[in-house]
């Protein structure tokens, strides 16, 4: 028997401009949250798995046209989106996750109900969802000891800044290096496989 | 996370329950518990949580953030657990292989036990009642024949109580207890209410007539018309597939595979831990009487070794103290080979009064055990010594009157002493007895001399293979009816050093010998008695209701005694253990009792729970030859195409093998004009799908005509004329079936045994054919007498039946082929069984850890572009051409115990002998599969 086979993407959501975003950092504590946590701003409530949904298809009509949306339609599905933590698992034919990919990538606005900058970045492909949902637990790990470390550190030196300081690092075991804001950089090794030909 | 389901209604009508109708439950969780797309649905999805709800009035602080991701790793994580959850499987679905059942498999009543509670649980939450027979309401259908059983029964008890007024009673002559009986047809003679005493009449045995089958019960009459069934028909009926209501083989339904998978679990049952049994009751069985000396006559003419029937080697044998297996030959001119046969002279009783002279004179009887497909060639080929042996010789057939079975397996002997609990014995039974008596205490003066016998058997408890006993030592005795100790228990097993040491002590000097009492399975009466006396089931079962709980019923005085008879069926002395291949450690017993006596004896054994678990396999035809290829022995009939039954076989198997290759479509099938056969010649050397025997003994046989003609026809066929819409021309095209019957066996061939071929192979090449004839039996044709080889491939490769067998070409006419067959002889480093990785794999040997300096891999790399040319790769050297054909194989396969390709096949001895070859050449061979181009060089060894 012939198995239909899938990509599961698992994407974050980021919201650079902290203008638009309706959340406001605490008054009280004001300058107090630390970047970890402003960079990873949850999404507005009126974002949910059907609007995320739409804004691929209407980014791949964009970039491939009908052909593309055609291509990618039968198996499309968000499989997972949680707005508070704005992390989302799509799922997508093996075939045709890349155009999806690029969808997500030349994204820069969300639609309209929202309305607001983001960035999309694709943080794993895999093969069954079950991998997505392991790394998207183990970046959440890492995220919650990132923020820990980061208030606590916050909170030792008074007049601390937003950017994290070299020794709060060091106080995790996992590997808190943030280049450009990408908390992880791909590896020489991590290549994904190219087994879709 | 548990719905909340309402109570059941009082009156639950319905089968499934239905879905909850309270609007309070959890909406998500309304559908029906049947619903399974649903309920996987469900069980993906991952919840969520919004924003809003994660930071309060709005705020982005640390703790919020925290919480939100706790949130997000908690829900994917019970999201995993739950959607692997939803994949569980029920628990009749978790019941092992050999356990698993396909009618009912869902009713609670039928899986194992240890899964019973879950799977009630899991039927309580379907709703589906498991019912019961009894207490099912009948359908209307079902309800009228009940009605009308119930009606005939009352009418037959009606007629039952007229008949019981009348009473007869009828001596029996053959000594049984007298049996109390009714015979209708003499109610009108008899005055009514009257007991009469009627001396039946000693019934006459028929011998030299041919046994006709038991008559079957009217329910199976129809069924057994042409052909047999076998006492234990019932229970492979169930079990195996058997052969086609209309393809009957040897006129007897045999079970030919177990319907559940086996190949591999006979193979570890029969090697390593457990056993396989056959029932054997079609192998025939005839039984002569006469003087001594007249049966040995019959014996020699029949082709018994000189040294068995007159020399010392023989004594035991002729004594009755060991079985005997041998080939026979006709007595008439060309000695065509009948068939192995197994001889077991019954004991005399009184063995040292004789002289010398008076043994010659004395009666004796023997019984020969035969293969049913040359029975009939043996019967015919026995009548007419009989009637020339002087003082004549008195055939009986025995075939429906004796049964047999087989069984082999370390867990063999001990499943056979938990079914065979002797009638006279001394102490207590096996199963009962504490450990410390197990081993008999051999220098006992207390010890009977009358149930040695049987004591020894008892004994045998811890022989895991019977080959450690005396070479085919027989033993008989009487046994009681096993089902008065069904179900069967593990019997006791010695486990002490000093226990072990009793067995071995027991089976070096073996007491049977010299105690071996005539067997009573030789006594027609003995026989009769036995299977006249077997109780109903009802009243075994009575019986064994009135037995303390957990205790077997006490043996009485009227119980039957039924004979039996066991032999070893040890590895024959040609198996020294080819190259590559364990030396064949595996034996059998081999049981010979009464037919109707066989059931009982058969269902204690299957029901026998081993010492190692699990119980004894039952094994078909298929898994008998299995067996014997992989011990590397000649199965016969198959393996032995120059014996008339072996011809017939072959060509049942031709028959079968062309119809499969007809049913395929053309572009599926193998075109078997177009393989590359060598020499640049294409198309298949004879009939591709056989082995075409005709072919290689050369010239135009009837045999093959048929064949060619449709092989012929075929290729017309395929060459064209599809435009032909005259029915007339069509039906002309249709290849026309060929005849049922096979052709007979073209008349010179001949098997020759292995001590023939061996002498002839040992002949030196210089001398002339003329003077290496001398050895041979003047009416041996050369040119057409085969010998059985086994075939090992020392490069890669398996062999196929039909596969062809060629000689290397020799060094004058092809030095070249030659040349290139012999450089792909491996060199001793590399030997056959040596594990290769696969085809790409890098050269074994190198280091696996640490750098490798550049020079061993340098070296490596030489070595592996030194390595002989695989098969397709350019410079592989192609097939012989026909003139070197010599054989075919007749039995082949990936053999399990040797971990490579083996074979068993047929060659042409006149063209292999004589050949001038070096040591390491010696029985060189080339084995092309039919059907492909690719041919493996291979040794073969005359067994």
């Amino acid at each position: 028997m012939v198995r239909i086979k899938h990509r599961y993407l698992l994407v974050n959501i980021l919201y650079p401009d902290a203008k638009h975003s309706q959340l406001a950092p605490a008054k009280k504590s004001g300058d107090n949250v630390p970047y970890t946590v402003q960079f990873r701003r949850p999404s507005p409530d009126q974002m949910n798995g059907g609007l995320l949904m739409r804004l691929i298809r209407d980014g791949v009509v964009e970039l491939f046209g009908d052909h593309g949306s055609g291509k990618i339609a039968g198996s499309l599905q968000v499989k997972y989106f949680s707005s508070a933590t704005s992390t989302a698992i799509i799922r997508v034919s093996r075939e045709h996750y890349r155009l999806v990919w690029s969808a997500l990538t030349f994204t820069t606005r969300l639609p309209r109900p929202v309305d607001q900058p983001c960035v999309i970045q694709v943080v794993r492909v895999s093969g069954t969802i079950r991998k997505a949902e392991e790394e998207a637990i183990r970046r959440a790990r890492l995220s919650i000891r990132r923020a820990e470390a980061a208030a606590k550190s916050a909170s030792v030196s008074i007049a601390g800044t937003a950017s994290t300081t070299p020794t709060a690092v060091a106080a995790g075991e996992d590997d808190f290096d943030m280049i450009n804001g990408i908390e992880d950089p791909d590896e020489p090794g991590d290549m994904d496989d190219d087994d879709d030909g | 996370m548990a719905p909340t389901r309402p109570p059941p209604p009082p009156n639950n009508i319905k089968k499934r329950k239905e879905a909850p109708t309270d609007p309070q439950t959890n909406a998500s969780k309304r559908y029906k518990p049947t619903d399974h797309r649903q309920k996987t649905r469900d069980a993906r999805t991952l919840s969520t949580q919004t924003s809003s709800k994660a930071f309060k009035n709005g705020e982005l602080d640390v703790s919020a953030f925290v919480k939100s991701r706790a949130f997000e790793i908690s829900a994917l994580e019970e999201g995993m657990a739950r959607s692997k959850k939803a994949l569980n499987r029920r628990a009749f679905q978790q019941v092992p292989k050999e356990l698993r059942r396909r009618t009912a498999s869902h009713n609670v009543k039928r899986v194992p036990k240890r899964l019973r509670e879950r799977g009630k649980r899991e039927m309580a939450d379907d709703n589906t009642p498991t019912v019961t027979a009894r207490r099912r309401k009948p359908t209307a259908h079902m309800r009228l024949r009940l009605e009308t059983v119930k009606k005939l029964r009352a009418l037959g008890a009606k007629r039952k109580a007229g008949m019981d007024r009348v009473k007869v009673t009828v001596a029996d002559p053959n000594g049984a207890p007298p049996t109390k009986s009714t015979d209708s047809a003499k109610d009108k003679q008899q005055p009514a209410e009257s007991t009469t005493a009627i001396k039946a009449r000693t019934p006459k045995i028929k011998k030299s007539l041919l046994a006709t089958p038991p008559v079957p019960k009217a329910k199976f009459r129809k069924r057994q018309i042409h052909k047999s069934w076998l006492p234990t028909h019932l229970f492979h009926a169930k079990r195996a597939r058997m052969t086609a209501p209309s393809a009957a083989l040897w006129r007897f339904s045999v079970p030919l595979t177990p319907t559940a998978k086996s190949y591999r679990p006979t193979h570890r049952a029969s090697h390593e831990r457990g056993a396989v049994a056959w029932d054997m009751s079609y192998i025939a069985t005839v039984q002569l009487e006469g003087r001594e000396g007249s049966l040995i006559g019959m014996l020699k003419v029949l082709g018994v070794a000189e040294e068995e029937l007159i020399g010392r080697k023989g004594e035991k044998w002729r004594q009755g103290r060991r079985a005997l297996e041998n080939f026979v030959y006709e007595r008439e001119a060309p000695h065509d080979p009948v068939a192995p046969v197994t001889i077991i002279w019954c004991v005399s009783a009184a063995e040292e009064s004789a002289g010398m002279a008076g043994k010659e004179k004395r009666n004796r009887k023997l019984l020969l055990r035969v293969h049913p497909s040359a029975f009939y060639q043996l019967w015919e080929e026995l009548l007419r010594l009989a009637k020339v042996a002087k003082p004549a010789v008195s055939v009986e057939d025995l075939r429906f009157d004796i049964g047999s079975l087989e069984i082999t397996g370390p867990g063999g002997t001990e499943a056979l002493l938990s079914a065979l609990w002797p009638s006279r014995t001394t102490s207590e039974p096996l199963a009962v007895r504490d450990s410390a008596s197990t081993a008999m205490d051999i220098d006992s003066e207390s010890r009977n001399k009358n149930t040695i016998v049987e004591e020894t058997w008892s004994s045998l408890a811890g022989l895991t293979n019977p080959a450690m006993v005396p070479k085919n030592a027989l033993l008989a005795f009487n046994v009681q009816d096993p089902r008065l100790h069904h179900p069967p228990r593990t019997i006791k097993l010695p486990k002490t050093d000093a226990e072990q040491h009793k067995l071995l002590e027991l089976i070096a000097s073996w007491p049977v010998d010299a105690a071996q009492q005539p067997p009573e399975l030789f006594d027609r009466k003995a026989r009769q008695a036995a299977s006249a006396t077997m109780p109903s089931q009802k009243a075994v079962n009575r019986r064994k209701g009135l037995a303390a709980p957990g205790q077997y019923p006490e043996p009485l005085p009227k119980d039957p005694q039924i004979p039996v008879l066991l032999y070893t069926t040890a590895p024959s002395t040609t198996d020294k253990g080819a190259s590559g291949r364990p030396p064949p450690n595996s034996s059998s017993w081999t049981l010979l009792t009464p037919w109707k006596c066989m059931q009982p004896i058969w269902y204690s054994l299957m029901y026998y729970p081993l010492s190692t678990g699990q119980q004894p396999r039952f094994g078909g035809l298929d898994q008998y030859r299995q067996l014997s290829f992989e011990a590397g022995k000649a199965w016969f009939p198959g393996d032995f195409p120059g014996t008339k039954a072996g011809w017939e076989w072959e060509y049942a198997e031709r028959r079968k093998r062309e119809a499969e290759w007809r049913r395929r479509p053309k572009g599926k099938r193998v075109s078997f004009e177009r393989v590359e056969v060598g020499e640049g010649v294409r198309g298949e050397i004879g009939i591709g799908w056989g082995c075409d025997w005709e072919r290689l003994i050369g010239g135009a046989l009837v045999a093959s005509e048929g064949e060619e003609a449709a092989m012929n026809v075929e290729k017309a066929a395929e060459s064209g004329d599809k435009s032909a819409e005259n029915g007339k021309t069509k039906a002309q095209e249709e290849p026309k079936e060929p005849p049922q019957q096979a052709p007979s066996k073209p008349p010179h061939l001949t098997q020759l045994s292995a001590r023939q071929a061996l002498a002839l192979l040992a002949t030196p090449p210089a001398t002339p054919p003329a003077t290496t004839t001398v050895k041979l039996p003047p009416h041996i044709h050369l040119p057409s007498a085969l010998t059985t080889v086994r075939l090992t491939l020392l490069t890669r490769g398996v062999p196929q039946p039909c596969a062809r067998i060629y000689r290397l070409p020799s060094s004058t006419a092809n030095p070249e082929l030659r040349r290139q067959w012999l450089a792909l002889l491996p060199t001793d480093t590399h030997k056959p069984t040596q594990k290769r990785g696969g085809k790409h794999a890098l050269p074994r040997g190198l280091p696996s850890t640490g750098e490798i300096p550049p020079h061993v891999v340098q070296q490596r790399l030489a070595q592996s572009l030194l390595e002989p040319v695989r098969a397709g790769e350019e410079g592989y050297p192609s097939c012989p051409g026909e003139g070197d054909l010599v054989g075919f194989v007749t039995a082949g396969s990936y053999d399990l115990a040797a971990g490579f390709g083996t074979g068993i096949g047929s060659l042409l001895v006149e063209k292999v002998m004589g050949r001038e070859e070096e040591a390491g050449e010696r029985h060189l061979c080339v084995v092309r599969n039919s059907g492909t181009g690719v041919a493996r060089l291979g040794r073969w060894e005359v067994i």
